[in-house]
């Protein structure tokens, strides 16, 4: 669907003007039975739309998918997804739009943290269910009845996975100092708040801990700094771009710490299918992953495969899914479409999801997850936990390949 | 603008919350309202005066934060504390306006900028701004519609104290001074007119209004974040709304704001994603283009070039 | 020592890819009063060029042969089919022009996103991620090249403006259009010209940036405030006010790393840069 609106976009831009494309996909032959529509906005434009246009993506699939089996209590879905061009203000000013003047039945959750954030304080005033990353574990402080991380793109609990694979590795081969270098803002703050806890249970002092704005112009001067203070574990705590520096900074500098934990940028294809070796080896967490044996991943991962000819199904295209069926199965179980009815469900209801069983806590929070990943030549694998391994992990990590 | 025809808008929006609209036509007109606001305080300084500033999001985010500040902390009501956000935006605007006005054209827009930036740095490394990680308020307690009619209300209300202050302004004494300002500063100042004076006034009055927008707009939000609060798109917007519609009139801005916001929602729902912001981005060049003054100028012209009275002079010209 | 070393050269070399980047903005406004928004966005469709010939084995430098051609045209033809037709119309050219370019570079930022997609874009080469040790300091040799391509554009546009004969056409339009054309000099072709050099010095930075930088068709926001910073804090239309403003906030924002925290650097260099405007309201070289 993406695609042959992409096409037509590329002869708009070619000059052929103003044209209407279709926004909403409909499917199925069912036209007498009224399809239950569903409606979110994503940052499609603009800065945040690599990742925006990959749970669009999901969305989309998923609606695909149900249609073809019959749709949702007997009814074909529909979803409409507006695009609030990476501005948090158009984000909740649209999803208002959705919910009261298209009045759409379902509502599907927005990115990134900050979006989601000011839609989850939006979707309680109107009282309907929201399910999406969420806005880190300070959004769901806030004692909302109706957003729900399903699951959720927690900061907090994002190294979990890590800490624990670390302190299996025997004491004298652990890394004996860490340097945090950290973006300044909701996610980057959300994982910092794991570091602390986590380094003094692995008992590693932390002995850089720096918080930098967007757009990181030279990662050399951290880097260099976390060299001379002879950190053998590095975090950074980024997205793509200052990932990017940084891991080339290191390189350029030489720096080979015995890990090296990222947190955000390897999380869209691009790392590997454009920074290339240069990203091997980092280690991150996940709350989802295409290798898991969870029933339907493999299926994605085909469509990835066929669609975008990527080899594996990309988080954030795994995201849109899982949160859209943990509305599907709310749904299925409340056998209502009415937002009272179903946020009960959602807190009785054991979800079977792409991610695992989700089971949400008063907070609206399922359990914490506890995966890392590592890439190792080229793959995000799985390296914790054990039992679910797709590869053994890369310790310590290789030097620079020069 | 005809007395009676402002009566009758006037009556038309004090009334438009209670013939049945829903919440969503309220929210539109809400954030139409906040975009006229945003645009007119602007072209206090920025037409009026001919010094662009470009960082105007500095004084909404500040009147946003004022008002999350009391409501977390004290509890008291935004509806009263944005009239505080007004004046710590205001305040702020008196001590960094001084140096900033020294600097003419681009220079005093990058400084704008530059300070925005700075604010906006700040409030992000502050623990009791809610920092990197946003400020939450408690939500307001109505339901949705009835929130949306106070909000409406709050918002127009703050509109019509923007254009009302705008108005008098321009055609006021005030505006003589500034637009002898904008034409040649050196030459107002040796017939004695009080430059710096008058610059600091436009300032202080343009940021206090845009403060008091920003500390409404917090509430309704109940999330903020210095993203969004100090984004400098936000600024930008403002500028492009005024010079859009006509920066030398009092009522230009009106029509910018209006026109590209509702025409910035039209695309995005009808037409959505790049295409939309393709089609966006080129119709403004067009249209700058073809009207470099503004919108407004030009539908003035074409009204005045109707039969009339020859001796009838647009308002805004008329009064110097 | 050894550290600040490090930070003070990684400074002044990026600083020298923002010089590179203002360089031609700062001429397009002293000469033709045109405030150029698309300036950085034409870079950034200048770095998706040199990622399409990187995909055929071709280096970012090499690149150079067909960017800088290309973007010369471009830059011609951006100020005949664009700006002049535009200018014809009156109004405040310097605010026109504003809106209007800003139109230009949210349209093109959407073209590039429609054609490419809007994720991030990698050019690597063998060099990327070396540096050539010289002593205790580690130099990227793409960080130096992009250096080289900046020391390079910008003598080059120097000498030219200064010892050639249009190029001198070029600066006595700037300061007095009217007595230029008085001399004869065609002032059409002399800001044709000027549009050229200037948009060919942007598709230049478009490769500097690739080497360095990953680039994604939104990247254009963040350097745009970089090239404003510069250009400004330099002087509207200097070019050594662009290399110095440009090294200095290269500097600055690597220094201040070493004696305050990190994530109050960006408010040290804007508190910084605004100090300096205040002291010198033209910025530091506007004659």
């Amino acid at each position: 669907m993406r695609l042959s609106r992409r096409q037509v976009l590329k002869s708009a831009a070619l000059g052929a003007g103003a044209l209407a494309v279709p926004r909403v996909l409909t499917h199925g032959a069912w036209a007498q039975a009224r399809p239950i529509r569903l409606g979110g906005t994503l940052p499609l434009t603009g800065p945040f739309a690599d990742t925006g246009v990959w749970v669009e993506r999901g969305y989309r699939y998923w609606a695909e998918k149900v249609n073809r089996q019959g749709g949702l209590l007997g009814r074909p879905v529909e979803v409409t997804i507006l695009d609030d061009a990476s501005s948090v203000d158009r984000a909740v000013s649209l999803l208002e739009r959705l919910i009261t003047v298209d009045r759409v039945d379902l509502i599907l959750g927005g990115y990134p943290g900050t979006a989601a954030a000011a839609q989850m304080a939006l979707v309680e005033r109107y009282r309907k269910v929201y399910i999406s990353m969420g806005g880190h574990m300070a959004s769901f402080r806030r004692g909302f009845k109706f957003s729900f991380g399903g699951p959720p793109l927690m900061g907090q609990w994002w190294y979990e996975g890590a800490w624990r694979w670390l302190s299996n590795i025997p004491k004298a081969q652990r890394p004996t100092r860490a340097a945090a270098i950290t973006v300044n803002n909701p996610v980057g703050m959300s994982a910092r708040e794991s570091i602390q806890d986590g380094l003094k249970r692995l008992e590693i002092p932390l002995v850089m801990d720096e918080l930098y704005d967007l757009p990181l112009a030279s990662a050399e001067p951290l880097v260099s700094r976390a060299r001379a203070l002879g950190a053998d574990m590095f975090l950074a705590n980024g997205f793509f771009p200052d990932g990017v520096l940084t891991m080339r900074a290191m390189k350029a500098l030489d720096y080979n710490p015995k890990v090296i934990l990222q947190a955000i940028g390897t999380l869209i294809p691009e790392w590997v299918t454009q920074l290339g070796p240069d990203g091997d080896y980092v280690v991150s967490g996940t709350a989802i992953h295409h290798r898991l044996p969870y029933p339907g991943i493999a299926e994605l991962n085909q469509v990835a495969r066929e669609r975008w000819n990527l080899k594996w199904a990309p988080l954030y295209f795994l995201f849109g899914y899982a949160w859209a069926q943990v509305l599907q199965q709310a749904v299925e179980a409340a056998k209502s479409l009415s937002h009272a009815v179903l946020v009960r469900y959602m807190r009785e209801t054991t979800f079977k999801t792409i991610a695992g069983e989700l089971r949400f806590d008063e907070r609206g929070l399922p359990a914490p997850y506890e995966y890392a990943t590592q890439v190792i030549n080229g793959e995000v694998e799985l390296i914790w936990p054990p039992g679910r391994r797709s590869a053994q992990p890369v310790y310590p990590k290789p030097p620079w390949r020069r | 603008m005809s007395r009676a025809v402002a009566a009758g808008l006037a009556v038309v929006l004090l009334i438009f919350p209670w013939v049945g609209t829903g919440e969503y036509p309220l929210a539109l007109l809400y954030s139409t309202f906040m975009y006229v606001a945003l645009a007119v305080a602007w072209n206090v300084i920025g037409g009026f005066a001919g010094y662009l500033s470009f960082g105007h999001a500095a004084f909404f985010g500040l009147g946003g934060y004022t008002t999350g500040f009391f409501l977390v902390r004290a509890g008291l009501s935004p509806f009263l504390t944005a009239p505080l956000g007004a004046a710590v935006a205001a305040a702020f605007a008196a001590l960094a306006g001084y140096p900033c006005l020294r600097l003419r054209g681009p220079y005093f827009a990058v400084v704008t900028m530059i300070l925005g930036l700075a604010v906006r740095a700040v409030v992000l490394n502050l623990p009791w701004t809610g920092a990197a990680e946003g400020l939450w308020m408690t939500l307001p307690p109505w339901e949705p519609i009835v929130a949306r009619r106070a909000f409406y209300y709050a918002m127009l209300a703050v509109a019509l104290v923007t254009v009302l202050a705008g108005r008098a302004v321009r055609l006021g004494k005030i505006g003589v001074g500034l637009e002898a300002i904008r034409e040649d500063e050196e030459a107002a100042q040796s017939i004695g007119v009080p430059v710096v004076r008058l610059k600091m006034s436009a300032l202080i009055l343009s940021a206090g209004l845009t403060g008091l927008a920003g500390g409404i707009y917090a509430y309704d939000r109940s999330y903020i974040h210095p993203d969004f609060m100090f984004d400098l798109h936000l600024s930008v917007l403002a500028v492009l709304m005024a010079l859009l519609g006509g920066r030398q009139s009092w009522a230009g801005p009106i029509l910018g704001a209006v026109v590209v916001r509702l025409v910035d929602e039209a695309l995005t729902v009808r037409v959505g994603t790049e295409a939309a912001r393709i089609i966006f981005g080129l119709g403004l060049a067009l249209v700058i283009v073809l009207l470099p003054d503004g919108v407004l100028p030009y539908l003035e012209r074409l009204r005045w070039r109707a039969p009339r009275p020859p001796a009838a002079v647009p308002a805004a010209q008329a009064r110097p | 020592m050894a550290q600040v070393l490090q930070a003070l050269v990684t400074g002044l070399l990026t600083g020298s890819v923002y010089a590179l980047l203002g360089a031609g903005f700062s001429l397009i406004w002293g000469v033709a009063h045109v405030i150029n928004i698309v300036h950085p966005a034409l870079a950034v469709g200048a770095a998706y060029a040199v990622y399409l010939l990187a995909a055929r084995g071709v280096d970012p430098l090499a690149s150079l042969a067909v960017v800088v051609p290309l973007f010369f045209l471009l830059g011609v033809g951006f100020y005949e089919g664009v700006i002049r037709p535009a200018a014809r119309r009156g109004g405040d050219l310097v605010l026109v022009s504003m809106v209007l370019t800003f139109g230009l570079a949210a349209a093109l930022e959407n073209v590039l996103a429609a054609v490419w997609g809007p994720g991030p874009r990698v050019v690597n080469v063998a060099y990327t991620g070396r540096a050539v040790q010289l002593g205790v300091l580690a130099l990227p040799i793409t960080h130096l090249a992009g250096a080289g391509l900046a020391t390079v554009t910008i003598a080059a546009l120097y000498l030219f403006l200064h010892k050639t004969f249009p190029g001198k056409a070029v600066r006595a339009v700037w300061q007095n259009p009217e007595g230029a054309a008085l001399c004869a000099i065609n002032l059409r072709q002399v800001t044709s010209l000027t549009y050229g050099l200037a948009i060919a010095s942007a598709g230049v930075a478009g490769v500097a940036l690739a080497l360095i930088y990953s680039f994604s068709p939104a990247s254009h926001l963040m350097w745009l405030v970089f090239v404003f910073l510069v250009v400004i804090v330099g002087g509207v239309g200097s070019l050594v006010g662009v290399v110095v403003a440009g090294m200095l906030v290269g500097a600055l924002t690597n220094l201040s790393t070493l004696v305050i925290p990190f994530a109050w650097a960006p408010f040290f260099l804007f508190a910084s840069l605004g100090v300096l405007l205040l002291l010198r309201p033209t910025g530091l070289f506007r004659r």
